[in-house]
């Protein structure tokens, strides 16, 4: 039996009237360009913003701020971590113009939602340009993005320190090492104590760690002058750091099977199979609550050196606070991010509740970071971390796509933990995915 | 999995037989609107409008002008992204790593379903019911928690299996680069197995007992029924469930996105799949969409190549 006409309309309708509706949306998706805030004027009449955050315990800072600021709400959504699915949600969203007023995105990250006409310059709005003396200097420098703007608020750091087993190392008779040379041979020690012991496990998963040793090496990823953007994922400085890491793994002296922040690796550490980490500030928690075991046990020593007497540290993770460009109440939402970063009662809340250590100056000084922490033998580890958060260099630059540049780099980790390629290899994978990534982002590249 | 679509796309033209009174012969006509629509709506707006949109997409590429985070706009690029997948070693090696994965994991998992529904058939065990609710059960289980469930067996730390192993021979490394891929195939095993039993158990339950019964008169044995007349009769059945099980081998994406959180040796494209979602990841939606058509291209051609193949040899 053959359709009617009637019928063969109705379902040339019903198939195509979703796809004209779709070709419509995503006419529209150009945007404006940088989402750049040419004014920032405050709004008339009560205002609600939309905030994303994972660290813990934020809503009670905000609850903080809706009690003070009864013209401004703000309600706070909890979401997963950026790289465990929220980024893609908010890629898409911006896509599809449903992204909230403000979120938390972490520094190397930024740069890749700018790219998406994500952010919005607010260095326009009131407050925030002054704002810049009570931050630490490098965390200002990550939000400028290399131009005179400002396209988020510095909430936490995550300076890198060594974390120890100074039993393990005392029972060997090593002691913290100071320069990189000085953590092989006490890798070496550990192993000839004890077979079984590796000195720290290379995470497949982690390239923002090992990203954080590349940033500690001055061994900048990208560079950005005006309109030119240079790839240097492979260059000398991150291949010195390879190199050495890639001796680790051929001579079998750290761990090759255990990713990081897996049950298993924290199996390890309280067996004490595991013996160090070179993490950042909020490792510290890290440890803490997933080794309870190993309490006591532990100690923070300042990250080991390139060369002897240096003074650099890197930085893993940290994050801002962005306020997204569908917003309609940019300046409402830059006060909040600013209050939320800098006012002490909320940066007491951020410590306190979600372990942040803060990009303010003055949150360095709380009294949660400058006493003694038990688990950790009693010695007041945050000191070790503020005096690294200011070794860290001010110049490292994130490129726009830097999904496709870790993407890389874990899969090269993969064979080089396999012993099917070289961490050498697993850069110049980078380098050259870097670049590919961007010109399909229609980026104009050198490298 | 593909199931409502199979089951639904037949019915409709069958609903009214031809009324007596020209009133009732055209409500009946109409009758047929009632019944599509409700799945002709989700199924376009859902199934087909996506596709759509992803086809568009995957002409496109993104042009840039002013600086490094100047205007962005769309351009027709015709087939390149098409060509930059076909250019991609880790989709080819995805492609190669799954249809590896396929020709020995579909044929054990089947092989264990035909198997377990003859048993389940032959009615030896007393408590037919209860086994056929615990071989499915596994379908049951979310992907994700089955996946989680297994990822604790295979640890190295933690499993007991390992230990066990541990203690009578060599450890094994369920998690290592060379058996992973077989640590995955032994989940979707696990958990496809009671399903696939379950479709090849239906077919053997509409097969006449009295054709058994002959051929146990004709003085043949179970083994021999089950030879040479169960199984050319549930043939079918056997062929239905191996064009679903090529389509889910080239689908796969739970197992190896779970296990990646405790191996080392599962890289972002590992299958053609997981390759999609890291690109799409990045931004690059445009070449996310190529992948995602000639992933979909490819295993539209394998499962009805395997279902020509099956036609002209006359097993179905």
């Amino acid at each position: 039996m053959s359709p009617t006409p009637w019928r063969r309309r109705l379902l040339a309708t019903l198939t195509v009237a979703p796809l004209v509706a779709l070709a419509a949306c995503s006419g529209g998706g150009g945007g404006d360009g940088g989402g750049a805030a040419a004014g920032c004027e405050p709004s008339d009449g009560p205002v609600e913003l939309t905030f994303t955050s994972w660290v813990p315990g934020v809503e009670e800072a905000v609850a903080l701020w809706n009690e003070q600021n009864p013209n401004v709400q703000v309600r706070a959504e909890s979401v997963p971590a950026g790289n465990a699915g929220t980024y893609s949600n908010l890629f898409n969203a911006l896509q599809a113009n449903t992204a909230p007023d403000l979120s938390q995105v972490e520094y190397d990250s930024l740069s890749s939602f700018r790219l998406q006409n994500g952010l919005v310059d607010i260095a326009a709005c009131a407050g925030v340009t002054d704002a810049q003396s009570q931050f630490v200097d490098w965390t200002w420098s990550q939000v400028q993005l290399g131009d005179e703007g400002v396209y988020a608020v510095p909430q936490d750091t995550g300076p890198m320190a060594l974390f120890y087993r100074k039993d393990l190392f005392d029972a060997a008779g090593i002691p913290a090492p100071t320069t990189w040379e000085e953590y092989y041979q006490a890798a070496v020690a550990l192993k000839a104590a004890n077979p079984e012991a590796r000195i720290t496990h290379f995470p497949q998963q982690d390239a923002n760690w090992f990203t954080g040793l590349l940033w500690q090496n001055r061994a900048g990823l990208f560079d950005i002058e005006g309109d030119t953007l240079s790839v240097t994922v492979d260059s000398p400085q991150s291949r010195q750091v390879a190199e050495y890491w890639q001796r680790m793994i051929d001579e079998q002296l750290v761990a090759t099977n255990l990713q990081g922040f897996s049950t298993e690796l924290y199996s390890a550490w309280n067996t004490g199979t595991v013996a160090t980490w070179v993490s950042a500030a909020w490792g510290y928690s890290t440890i803490r609550d997933n080794a309870p075991d190993t309490a006591g046990q532990w100690a923070v020593a300042p990250m080991p050196q390139w060369e002897a007497g240096g003074a650099s540290a890197g930085n893993w993770g940290g994050s801002t606070t962005a306020v997204f460009s569908g917003t309609e109440h940019p300046y409402e939402a830059a006060q909040f991010a600013l209050w939320l970063n800098t006012d002490p009662a909320s940066l007491e809340i951020l410590n306190a509740e979600g372990g942040l250590f803060p990009a303010a100056t003055a949150g360095q000084d709380l009294p949660a970071l400058s006493s003694g922490v038990d688990f950790y033998g009693g010695q007041p580890i945050f000191d070790v971390f503020t005096e690294a958060s200011g070794q860290v260099d001010t110049d490292f630059t994130w490129g726009p796509t830097m999904t496709d540049t870790y993407t890389a780099l874990s899969d090269g980790f993969t064979a080089a933990l396999n012993g099917q390629g070289t961490l050498s290899d697993a850069l110049g994978a980078a380098q050259a995915s870097s670049l590919d990534a961007l010109r399909a982002q229609g980026i104009q590249v050198e490298g | 999995m593909a199931t409502p679509v199979v089951t639904t796309s037949s019915g409709p033209s069958r609903t009214a037989p031809a009324g007596r009174r020209p009133a009732a012969r055209l409500a009946g006509r109409r009758a047929w609107v009632v019944f599509v629509v409700p799945f002709a709506i989700p199924f376009v707006l859902f199934y087909l409008a996506p596709i759509g949109y992803a086809i568009v997409q995957s002409f496109l590429r993104t042009e840039r002008s002013g600086g490094i985070f100047g205007q962005a706009r769309t351009v027709f690029t015709g087939f390149d992204q098409y060509a930059a997948v076909f250019a991609d070693p880790v989709f080819l090696q995805g492609i190669g790593r799954m249809l590896l994965f396929g020709v020995v994991q579909v044929p054990i998992m089947l092989a264990l379903a035909l198997g377990l529904a003859l048993l389940l058939d032959a009615g030896v065990s007393r408590f037919k019911r209860f086994f056929r609710i615990a071989y499915f059960l596994p379908y049951g289980i979310p992907g994700v928690i089955a996946a989680l469930m297994w990822g604790f067996l295979y640890s190295p730390q933690l499993s007991p299996i390992v230990d066990l192993f541990d203690a009578i021979g060599p450890r094994p490394d369920f998690l290592g680069a060379g058996t992973i891929l077989w640590s995955i195939a032994n989940i979707v095993t696990w958990t496809y197995t009671g399903y696939n039993m379950l479709i090849i158990f239906a077919a053997l339950q509409a097969v006449p007992p009295e054709v058994s019964e002959a051929a146990y008169m004709d003085g043949a044995g179970a083994w021999r029924i089950a030879w040479s007349i169960k199984i050319p009769l549930v043939r079918p059945a056997l062929i239905l469930t191996a064009v679903f099980s090529i389509i889910g081998t080239l689908q796969l994406f739970t197992e190896p996105i779970v296990l990646r959180a405790i191996s080392t040796n599962v890289t972002s494209g590992y299958t053609p799949n997981l390759l999609a979602f890291t690109i799409a990841s990045g931004n690059n939606y445009p070449l996310a969409a190529a992948t995602s058509v000639v992933l979909a291209l490819g295993t539209f051609v394998l499962s009805f190549g395997f279902f020509r193949f099956a036609q002209r040899k006359g097993w179905s």
